[in-house]
This record gives structure tokens, C-alpha cells and sequence, in this order.
């Protein structure tokens, strides 16, 4: 398969940039084809500017080469992969601007005749999310664990054929080494099997 | 009331900024003291920093780019945040301004070696936000309403602990009538200058 790994963490040796070199690694191992966007080192800027949202109600909505790029990339994968900390109990802003400015009509979704919105990432398979949070998982619970909603609801029904699966590792700060490479494992695992 | 108000809009002219308008013309009807931090006009940079992520236990007194707008968080006595609902949640520079603004020593405290924050902002009684969706309820509803949630428990739990939250939301806004956008309008301004 085709996979499009989106991984969104500051620090070139933070965990989330551990998770997503395991991950890469065992879905290379299994035969699939991995292209990587680390949104912090390629630079991507985090909020739609003004010609963005112009640009956003023409039939040409997209503006900048590196969207463009990665729009492409969104239209030929079958399965995404998400790696990001929980901030606020959503993606880091770097994220969310990045689905708002990729994710954009005649790439994610179509307005039909009416002014619906149609889906349309038919291409895409499955979708998963590896996220580490600060929080333990009770209060993960309690304020919801809304970035896992953004792409496991609102993204999957522009992917409906997808089927999505999610790894979270809670209160990480108090975590032992021992659970943090178990975590890891278990991303070796899950994506290996994809 | 001393009342903040968050704005997150790339365009001048949109409906969105309307709505700051009339949310600023509410308040100042009803005598309240207000101060806007209006985002894309500071050029704010939305994207946490390495060195920011790294120091994110650091007081704040040692983040010159954020202090006036931590200074205005610890002011208030209610929040208003005015922005449009885009992937069911807030742009990324308001969602920046979360990562970035709302740190240790500023929104919480995170105890030694503990996993759950203690909540600083005790001054925040009320929180109101005033958003526009694309989509209708019931396609808002089946997202989940990340947005709503993010607003009223991720941040409401870091706040006064009796502070009562507003949700202003005009749903379906490419369909809707040029009367429902200004009954919206007028709702807006209304309940602002209610505010208390």
C-alpha cells in the first residue's frame, strides 16, 4: 500500500518522532510504500492565510506548491497515518492547519450542484492515529478526546471507505521506559499488520 | 465585566468579523471593559517551538512573545472567542494560541512528578464562544463537536470552578438566508450585552 505518514512534534528526539521511525520502519518491512511528512521540518505553515480562504470558494483552491504536493500525495495513498502529541485534547495547531489547508474542496470533498458536501478520499483505506497525551486516560476521557474525533468522525466520513484504528499512550510524562517500548511494539505490530 | 475577546479570521469583511464587531459593539453597550486580541492582525505564530515544547514548565516570565497575551488571560473576568468552525474545530491559529498562551504558571500548575493539572485561571467565570459551521447540526453532532468540547471542558476545567460557558453557533452558514445571518448577528450582540 501506499501510505502517507503525517507526523507533527517540535522536537527532531521527541517519542512521537520514535513512534513514527518504528512505524516506518515495520510498514516498509511489510512491503508498503512510505512517504513521510514531518510538518515541523518541512516547515509547513500552520494557519490558512487570507489568499487561502479567497482562493478557498474558486475551483483552483490551492495555492501553495507544498500543498499542492501533498494534496497529491493525500489523492494517491490508501491508508494515513497520523503520529501527534494531544494538546488541549486536539491535534497541535501545525496539524489542524494542515487538514484545513490540504484537506480542501476537490481534495477531501466535492460541493455537488446543490451546495452539498460530498466525500471524496474513496482512495483511502484505513486511517490511523498514534497520539501520546500528558493526561491519564480517565481524564482523556472526561474533557474527550476531541483530536481523535476530528479524524476518526469528521475526516472518515470524507473516507468512508476507510477503516480507522487508534494508539494512545496516556499520562506519558509518568510512564516507565519499559511501557513506552512496549508502546512502540505495539506500533511495530499494528502497522506491520496494515 | 472585564471581558477578552479572542478573534481568529484571516479576511476583513467576513461574517466572522462582523460578528467581532457586534460582540465588541455588545459589550460596550453594556459597560463592560474589554480588550481584543485579534491574531492574524498581530501576526501571531501559531506553531509551538522546539525550545517552547522543550521549556513548557518554564514561567512564563521567560516567553517575552507571549506575556501580554498570558497578561490578558489572568485579567479577565470572561472570555469570548469569535471564529469560524473549520474541521470541526478552531482554525489553527486559535488553536495555537491554546498550545502557545495557555502554559504552566499561566493556565495550570503541573505538580512534581504528577500527571494531572491544577488549574490557574480562577479569575475566568464565563466563557462564551461565538462560531460559525459550515455544516448543519446534525452533521456536527455526528463529528462529535470537537470544537464545543475542546472550549467547554478541556479549557472550562482551567478556569474559575463555578465558570458557566455560552455556545453562539450559526450552523449551515453557505445556506442559510441573509435574515437568519443578521438574526445571528443581532442574537450575538444581544446576549453580549446581557453578559454577566
Amino acid at each position: 500500500m501506499q501510505v502517507l505518514l503525517v507526523l507533527a512534534h517540535p522536537n527532531p528526539d521527541s517519542f512521537s518522532h520514535a513512534i513514527a521511525d518504528r512505524g516506518r520502519q515495520a510498514l516498509e518491512s511489510a512491503g508498503h510504500t512510505v512517504h513521510l511528512l514531518d510538518l515541523y521540518a518541512l516547515g509547513s505553515p500552520a494557519a490558512m492565510s487570507a489568499e487561502e480562504h479567497a482562493a478557498y470558494q474558486t475551483n483552483d483552491p490551492i495555492v501553495s506548491p507544498m500543498v499542492a504536493e501533498h494534496a497529491a500525495l493525500v489523492k494517491s495513498c490508501e491508508a494515513m497515518v497520523f503520529v501527534y502529541p494531544t494538546w488541549w485534547s486536539s491535534q497541535p495547531a501545525i496539524l489542524k492547519g494542515w487538514l484545513e489547508r490540504v484537506m480542501v474542496p476537490g481534495v477531501a470533498f466535492v460541493f455537488n450542484s446543490r451546495g452539498k458536501v460530498r466525500p471524496g478520499l474513496g482512495n483511502i483505506r484505513r486511517i490511523v492515529g498514534i497520539s501520546t497525551y500528558g493526561s491519564p486516560r480517565s481524564y482523556v476521557h472526561f474533557v474527550n478526546d476531541n483530536g481523535r474525533r476530528t479524524l476518526v468522525r469528521a475526516l472518515h466520513l470524507n473516507a468512508w471507505r476507510s477503516r480507522t484504528k487508534w494508539l494512545g499512550l496516556y499520562a506519558i510524562d509518568t510512564t516507565t521506559a519499559a511501557v513506552r517500548d512496549a508502546f512502540l511494539a505495539r506500533v511495530d505490530r499494528v502497522l506491520g499488520a496494515l | 465585566m472585564k471581558v477578552l475577546v479572542v478573534y481568529s479570521h484571516p479576511v476583513e469583511g467576513s461574517f466572522t468579523s462582523a460578528l467581532r464587531d457586534r460582540v465588541l459593539a455588545g459589550l460596550n453597550a453594556g459597560g463592560h471593559e474589554t480588550r481584543l486580541d485579534d491574531l492574524y492582525a498581530d501576526d501571531f505564530r501559531p506553531e509551538l517551538s522546539a525550545w517552547e515544547r522543550t521549556n513548557h514548565l518554564l514561567p512564563p516570565e521567560h516567553k517575552p512573545e507571549i506575556a501580554a497575551y498570558a497578561a490578558n488571560l489572568r485579567w479577565c473576568d470572561a472570555l469570548v472567542l469569535v471564529y469560524p468552525t473549520w474541521w470541526s474545530g478552531q482554525p489553527a491559529m486559535l488553536k495555537g494560541w491554546m498550545d502557545r498562551v495557555w502554559v504552566a504558571g499561566v493556565a495550570y500548575d503541573l505538580p512534581e512528578g504528577g500527571n494531572r493539572i491544577r488549574p490557574r485561571l480562577h479569575n475566568i467565570r464565563r466563557i462564551v464562544t461565538v462560531t460559525s459551521h459550515g455544516s448543519s447540526k446534525s452533521i456536527n453532532a455526528i463529528q462529535g463537536e470537537s470544537g464545543k468540547r475542546v472550549v467547554n471542558r478541556s479549557l472550562r476545567v482551567l478556569c474559575n470552578r463555578y465558570a458557566r460557558t455560552r455556545w453562539l453557533a450559526l450552523y449551515r452558514i453557505d445556506r442559510c438566508s441573509a435574515q437568519t445571518r443578521e438574526a445571528f448577528l443581532a442574537k450575538t450582540e444581544r446576549s453580549m450585552q446581557r453578559l454577566r
